[in-house]
């Protein structure tokens, strides 16, 4: 089990891939973000993009569900989070690319009230070309080993 | 049309109502954040919190959602370049309704003649007018 106490500053991980499809960007779409170059690939087209791109929180969820299978196969202990202190979509993201995560820790600090401390990370999304499509930098919460006192970080 | 000339900060919109489901919680939740207390029922009442609870992500997701809705058909937009300060403020449950308020911070000129960039803060809200979830949106605005 990965606690609180094992995330060290400075520490860089890799989540894992995900290829995404044409499909799956209009399905998301249409159901969440139904601006023409997101869900209608010849509008897209005569678009500022020039092709069919997929939503920027799309590609955020995909972050997401690597960041919670990363999780998993580390069996962190994370229990949600606060919030992110930023978030940008660099580049487009585009039917076919192949998206690779990756995290750094920055902070840690422990919860003054709670057995928990929360990690303060950058989180980013690459393509196939090694561009950054995009990059966030968030807060996320796990589980303390030891609910005792701790030294502030 | 909004262009980028006709926004001035202080500006206030509210616009949007989202009926939050059980089914659509668990359904995004499958696709891109499983973790136990947005997929069941069981697992989110054993949690901190005390029942099944939306993805965060989620949340944002039907943010968009009522932008794209009441905003993008009359504001002169080309997407955003992100957001900062998101905030998930209190749990999203199933039976919410939810409505967003915004608010113009701040323009930013730029260099490129044809646009600019607003920062918008939008709030959340529930049922209760409670706020569930807070960011501030770059939006980059066409210019007349």
């Amino acid at each position: 089990m990965k606690h609180w106490e094992d995330f060290k500053v400075g520490e860089s991980t890799e989540l894992g891939s995900h290829a995404i499809t044409e499909a799956e960007i209009l399905a998301f779409a249409r159901k969440y973000d139904p601006q023409p170059f997101h869900t209608d690939p010849e509008a897209a087209r005569r678009s500022i993009f020039g092709g069919l791109i997929a939503s920027g929180w799309h590609t955020c969820a995909l972050m997401m569900r690597l960041s919670v299978e990363a999780n998993r196969r580390e069996q962190a202990a994370a229990t949600g989070s606060p919030g992110l202190d930023s978030c940008r979509w660099l580049k487009p993201v585009r039917p076919g690319d192949t998206l690779t995560g990756r995290t750094e820790v920055l902070a840690t600090w422990p919860s003054k009230s709670k057995p928990i401390g929360f990690v303060r990370r950058r989180v980013e999304m690459i393509n196939q070309h090694d561009e950054v499509v995009v990059a966030i930098v968030g807060i996320t919460m796990y589980r303390r080993r030891t609910a005792g006192a701790v030294a502030t970080a | 049309m909004t262009y980028f000339e006709d926004v001035a900060v202080g500006d206030i919109m509210r616009f949007g109502r989202y009926e939050v489901t059980q089914e659509e919680i668990v359904e995004y939740a499958r696709q891109f954040d499983p973790q136990p207390f947005h997929l069941d029922e069981e697992a989110g009442r054993q949690s901190m919190f005390g029942g099944l609870i939306a993805s965060g992500w989620h949340t944002g997701a039907m943010f968009i959602r009522m932008v794209v809705e009441h905003m993008t058909p009359v504001h002169a937009t080309t997407g955003a370049m992100g957001f900062d300060d998101l905030k998930w403020v209190k749990p999203v449950r199933p039976g919410d309704v939810l409505s967003v308020e915004s608010e113009v911070k701040e323009k930013v000129a730029g260099r490129r003649p044809d646009r600019g960039t607003v920062k918008i803060e939008s709030r959340i809200e529930n049922q209760r007018g409670e706020v569930v979830m807070s960011l501030v949106s770059l939006v980059i605005y066409l210019r007349r």
